[in-house]
């Protein structure tokens, strides 16, 4: 029988794999990147931002915290956070986040995203 | 120890093979993940973050359900349907649970029998399926476990694509779980199907998973 033992050992690791998630310091991002946003410190709510969104997000002549200030993103209390793996997802009363965890903690992939139903992607104004 | 080593050398070849297709496996996972982040934007990880993730856990699990699955099924079907010709089943009209006799059990059983074979009952219908029910339990948990991890995976994967994360209920109905398990359970069945039948007219000298050489085409349930 301890083979058995053994390989069942080995499955409640692989069971659980993932499972365990920190919701708080995502949530913390998202809410300092919308109040920044909503604050017009565009700098501030850049700095929060995945480079690569913050690198798509200005058009020609623009920087990115302009942009950003421009997009006039809406406020509100998180209702929600749910993280697997390194992506997150904070839902605030006006809005849908996505996040990503980098070496140096979470940063913003998306913002101003609004369902477009039927399990298909978010349309998001910010977005990496 | 060379002793043991010699005893027992099928069960620590088979061991150690997996332990080295398991450190493979998790190094060339970790390769293609830390190649899939880099187009993602996101961070590479080392092999050690990587052995601890839902992307690991579910490639082994998925492999370890339908790996248990076959076996079960192989163990179980065995008793009740037979191929004629075939060393991997019984000879033909010895379908079923065969009488204690045959079984070496109760009355029947040896002096050197496992006593839980000399005992009655619930022990001895216990042991006399032990084999199936490990090999059960560890299919359903392996098959449980890949639908955990598979669904961390899946959920890190759509929020990733910008998509809601789904539970565990929607998860197990959807395509991505049964694509993951249909596709490791057609080829066991494939490999099983293929050894009963292949093993009718091919042989491999000293093996006693083929019969003798000699051995007739029609000769069913007899092992080299």
């Amino acid at each position: 029988m301890r083979p058995a033992v053994v390989v069942l050992a080995l499955l409640v690791p692989l069971a659980v794999a993932g499972c365990a998630a920190d919701t708080g310091a995502p949530a913390r991002t998202a809410e300092r990147f919308v109040a920044a946003v909503t604050a017009r410190q565009g700098e501030a709510a850049c700095a929060l931002l995945a480079a690569r969104a913050a690198q798509k997000l200005p058009d020609k002549g623009q920087t990115c915290a302009q942009a950003l200030v421009e997009l006039g993103l809406r406020e509100g209390p998180v209702v929600s956070a749910v993280v697997w793996g390194d992506e997150a997802q904070v839902r605030t009363t006006r809005d849908t986040i996505f996040l990503h965890r980098f070496g140096g903690g979470w940063r913003v992939r998306a913002a101003g995203c609004t369902p477009r139903g039927d399990d298909l992607p978010y349309d998001c104004e910010v977005e990496s | 120890m060379k002793r043991f080593l010699k005893e027992n050398s099928l069960s620590l070849f088979f061991l150690l093979i997996f332990a080295l297709a398991l450190v493979g496996q998790a190094v060339a996972g970790n390769g293609q993940y830390n190649d899939r982040q880099l187009v993602d934007g996101g961070q590479p990880i080392s092999v050690v973050e990587y052995v601890a993730s839902s992307d690991f856990a579910v490639d082994v699990a998925e492999n370890w359900q339908s790996e248990y699955l076959q076996f079960l099924l192989f163990i179980v079907a065995t008793v009740w349907l037979v191929q004629r010709g075939s060393p991997e089943s019984k000879e033909v009209g010895r379908e079923g649970g065969e009488s204690d006799e045959d079984q070496m059990v109760g009355r029947h059983a040896q002096p050197e029998s496992p006593n839980w074979a000399t005992a009655g009952g619930w022990r001895r219908a216990v042991f006399s399926n032990s084999l199936g029910w490990v090999m059960g339990t560890i299919f359903v948990l392996s098959w449980l476990a890949q639908s955990v991890a598979g669904l961390a995976a899946n959920n890190s994967e759509r929020l990733a694509e910008l998509r809601d994360p789904q539970d565990w209920g929607a998860y197990v109905i959807g395509p991505e779980f049964w694509s993951r398990t249909l596709q490791n359970w057609q080829s066991e069945f494939l490999a099983v199907a293929s050894m009963v039948v292949l093993s009718i007219f091919l042989r491999q000298r000293g093996s006693p998973e083929s019969k003798p050489v000699g051995a007739p085409h029609d000769a069913t349930g007899v092992e080299g």
